[in-house]
């Protein structure tokens, strides 16, 4: 393994033209800079749930646990709780954060955990077949939809910030400089952080269909209200951060200034609170 | 047959204080020196219905409830009905006269003279304190004193209530009952209580629950004492984030354990599984409750052995083990959090709602306890899932310029995931070398708790139980050999080998008999006769005493 790339010597087997590589080159370029800035690489500690996205466990050289489908986001806050020194990332999909995990996505924004969301919204379930998906638009002609999927999709951005999320951004795989800078902030930002990440399947999606209709917010909405109202108007290839406000996290809420992992109470300790609670 | 316990009823609708009244009267007789067994009987309901606390003690060590009572004081005419068998010769019975006439008994009129008070129906709990009181031979000053010190809120009143009821049954019951005191004051703990006090000397750092009756009380208990330990407390969204959440502490390095029943394990599987892959330690205290479904949320059985012992896709290695009385519970816990962690392997202390959620008087020795101490990575270049000698790998937690990979598909050494057959192999071959390092290890432990007996005949039983079957000897006055595994994954065969050609017995709360199918297939041990229990209560010593008696002969 070689450190200075930030990649593992696994084999990728991402499609070639993946969105999932714009991903990769932005998490590196951006582990590289909060390094710079004094985030050392080794605080940070990623999971990733199942799926496409979810390779990128075994190919960035950065510590953390391969989740199950739909459980990285609890993975991610137990990770925190336990030593909120740490910072988070989660690697999430479409299928993974809001449709497997939809609970733990929608819990984890309520709570405004201290860890950062990167979902890859390929708008597919890539892996499994191409199959629709929760961010699938209507009328998807998937193995599971032969007379076109029927379901309307969620709006991930107005869904995290009425959620309780307190960062909230779109960037896009194919602009990988906006997308570094987006997961940087992120990253800095204290509390859940959700970035929804287009990013074509080359096999269902073709990288035209995304480069034609891109945009960037023109401005930061600066009340929830108006990051709701932009959110459900904006279009769904619309890029920028929708909303980003501070609010206390929860393992604060939780503990406070306490570290459950490097402020053990000694075992000693323990037991004399132990045997002053079993006084007659 | 003459016995020795004295056992105290009290019956009516939830939100009486019925439950709280219980409490009482078993502080009073630890008070006294004397051993407790509380067992409190309630309904999945906030207000109304019929629940009811049965508090026995004695002078000696005493691990069960009677529900033949010396005392019984019944709230409403339901009680009444249901507990109309449950008195003992000479017992007293008192009832509420505002709610019924023309039965057997003591009538007070317990509801208009509550109606005297602002708390109103809250005051009955203190009536039936000092009716409990009068009948002992308590005088109204010592009486007093409880109450104050028991029911602190509207003292006065209290005290005045208190006082009127003690007049009212006076001269019927006025030291019916005098108790002798017995030799030292004990502390009165739950199951719960125990369990989570265990987890706590054993080394827990974070608790993950998500509410579920009878292992609720382990969540409400650790976010009481969490600052004061330590701890991390947190209840979830569900039981999938629970076990998922508390994997991702164990990464971090944080000594992390959950609690749920049956309904809400059947969610952990999944994240159960996980652990197993990922070598995650990870402890989930499972209390039993009637199934399958929803079933008798506030009730007792033991059906989720087999379940338990197989839970979660895949091949790993599952520790389980189940405490016999709430003192082990505390020992146990901690045991498991060092296996669990000694091993990198989920395990499962299994329990139920008897044991859980009945209270009785401890002596534990607090230092007794195990501490959780992990295989630990000692420089070097690290891989997470390096082979050994025992298949556990050394453990690194984050932050560390090492890269550290848990990961739940197959993967080499380093935690990258694999599909590569001589690795898919390997791997299992590394992880179920843990399997024999347990048993070696377990060897030389008490895995089984044996009381050799003069009677031929062995009895069979674990978890809440044992605790039925030691007293229901104890009432019946026989010495058979009685056997409880505390182990039932690995199940310590080395040590029940020697019963294989003995007239053995078992008693268990299951329809199936799982236990005892446990037993035949894992150790080859021939049943004569299943005591089964099935109808969500925990057995009556007198009724078990009957029953073994009829299978003895």
């Amino acid at each position: 393994m070689t450190d200075q790339s930030l990649k593992t010597d696994a084999e990728i087997t991402w499609c070639k033209g993946c969105g999932n590589f714009g991903i990769f080159t932005a998490i590196r370029n951006a582990i590289s800079k909060l390094e710079e800035k004094g985030i050392k690489p080794e605080n940070l500690v990623m999971t990733a749930g199942i799926g496409c996205h979810a390779k990128i466990h075994d190919y960035l050289n950065i510590s953390g646990l391969y989740s199950l489908h739909g459980r990285d986001a609890a993975t991610a806050q137990g990770m925190k709780i336990a030593n909120p020194e740490l910072k988070i990332i989660d690697f999430s999909g479409d299928g993974n954060g809001l449709g497997e995990g939809l609970a733990h996505t929608m819990f984890a924004a309520k709570r405004n955990q201290d860890f950062t969301m990167i979902l890859h919204n390929n708008s597919v379930y890539a892996l499994t077949t191409g199959q629709f998906s929760p961010l699938t638009e209507k009328g998807w002609d998937g193995p599971s939809t032969p007379k076109g999927s029927f379901e309307p999709p969620f709006n991930a951005m107005s869904l995290l910030i009425e959620a309780g999320a307190t960062f909230v951004a779109r960037c896009f795989a194919g602009k990988v400089d906006h997308l570094t800078e987006t997961i940087i902030k992120a990253i800095e930002h204290e509390g859940f952080s959700f970035i929804e990440v287009l990013q074509p399947a080359v096999p269902y999606h073709a990288w035209s269909e995304y480069n034609k209709n891109i945009e960037f917010l023109e401005s930061e909405p600066k009340s929830k209200e108006e990051a709701l109202s932009v959110a459900r108007n904006a279009h769904r290839f619309t890029l920028g951060v929708f909303y980003q406000i501070n609010r206390e996290v929860y393992h604060k809420e939780l503990y406070g200034d306490h570290n459950p992992v490097l402020n053990k109470l000694s075992r000693d300790k323990r037991l004399n609170i132990i045997r002053k609670i079993l006084e007659p | 047959m003459k016995n020795d316990v004295f056992t105290f009823l009290v019956g009516g609708k939830a939100g009486e204080g019925v439950k709280k009244a219980g409490s009482v009267v078993a502080h009073i007789f630890s008070r006294m020196g004397r051993y407790v067994f509380q067992m409190d009987d309630y309904m999945s309901l906030i207000r109304g219905g019929h629940n009811f606390s049965v508090v026995s003690t004695s002078t000696r060590w005493i691990s069960s409830q009677y529900m033949n009572a010396n005392l019984i004081v019944n709230f409403d005419k339901r009680s009444s009905q249901v507990h109309n068998n449950d008195i003992a010769e000479n017992g007293i019975v008192v009832f509420n006269s505002d709610e019924q006439e023309d039965v057997e008994g003591i009538g007070i009129p317990l509801s208009s003279e509550a109606d005297k008070y602002t708390m109103k129906k809250l005051m009955y709990g203190v009536g039936a304190v000092a009716i409990l009181a009068s009948t002992i031979g308590f005088k109204k000053s010592e009486m007093n004193d409880i109450i104050k010190n028991e029911y602190p809120s509207g003292i006065e009143d209290n005290i005045k209530f208190a006082d009127t009821i003690y007049d009212l049954v006076k001269n019927e019951c006025e030291n019916k009952f005098p108790l002798e005191k017995g030799d030292k004051e004990r502390v009165i703990i739950t199951g719960n209580e125990s369990i989570s006090l265990g987890a706590v000397a054993g080394g827990l750092n974070a608790y993950y629950g998500y509410p579920m009756t009878p292992a609720s009380t382990i969540l409400h208990f650790l976010a009481r004492h969490a600052k004061e330990f330590g701890l991390a407390v947190v209840h979830a969204e569900n039981e999938l984030a629970v076990i998922n959440m508390a994997i991702g502490s164990a990464f971090s390095g944080a000594k992390s354990m959950v609690g749920t029943s049956g309904g809400g394990f059947a969610l952990m599987t999944e994240g159960f599984s996980l652990a197993g892959m990922t070598e995650a330690p990870v402890l989930v205290v499972l209390s039993q409750r009637p199934g399958p479904a929803t079933g008798v949320p506030t009730y007792t059985e033991q059906a989720d052995l087999s379940f338990a012992l197989t839970a979660g896709h895949g091949d790993f290695l599952r520790i389980v083990a189940s405490p016999g009385t709430i003192e082990d519970a505390y020992y146990l816990a901690s045991e498991m959090l060092e296996l669990v962690w000694k091993f990198q392997t989920p395990g499962i202390l299994l329990t139920e709602k008897h044991l859980s959620e009945s209270s009785m008087t401890v002596e534990i020795n607090v230092e007794d306890a195990k501490w959780a101490e992990p295989k630990l990575h000692q420089g070097g270049e690290y891989k997470r899932y390096l082979n050994t000698e025992d298949g556990v790998s050394p453990l690194l937690f984050p932050p560390s310029k090492e890269i550290i990979k848990w990961d739940s598909y197959e993967h080499n050494e380093h935690g990258i995931t694999t599909e590569d057959a001589q690795t898919i192999q390997f791997m299992h071959n590394k992880r179920g070398k843990k399997i024999n390092a347990l048993i070696d290890y377990l060897k030389n432990k008490t895995t089984v708790n044996i009381t050799q007996g003069e009677h031929p005949l062995n009895i069979f039983s674990y978890g809440s139980t044992y605790m039925s079957v030691l007293e229901a000897l104890k009432y019946g006055k026989i010495n058979p050999t009685v056997i409880q595994p505390i182990y039932l994954n690995p199940l310590p065969i080395w040590e029940l080998e020697k019963f294989k050609d003995q007239k053995n017995i078992v008693v268990e709360q299951s329809f199936t008999g799982q236990f005892s199918n446990l037993l035949k297939e894992k150790a080859g041990i021939p049943i004569k006769a299943i005591i089964k229990k099935y109808d969500g209560r925990p057995f009556d010593p007198i009724e078990l005493y009957t029953r073994i008696k009829e299978v003895a002969e």
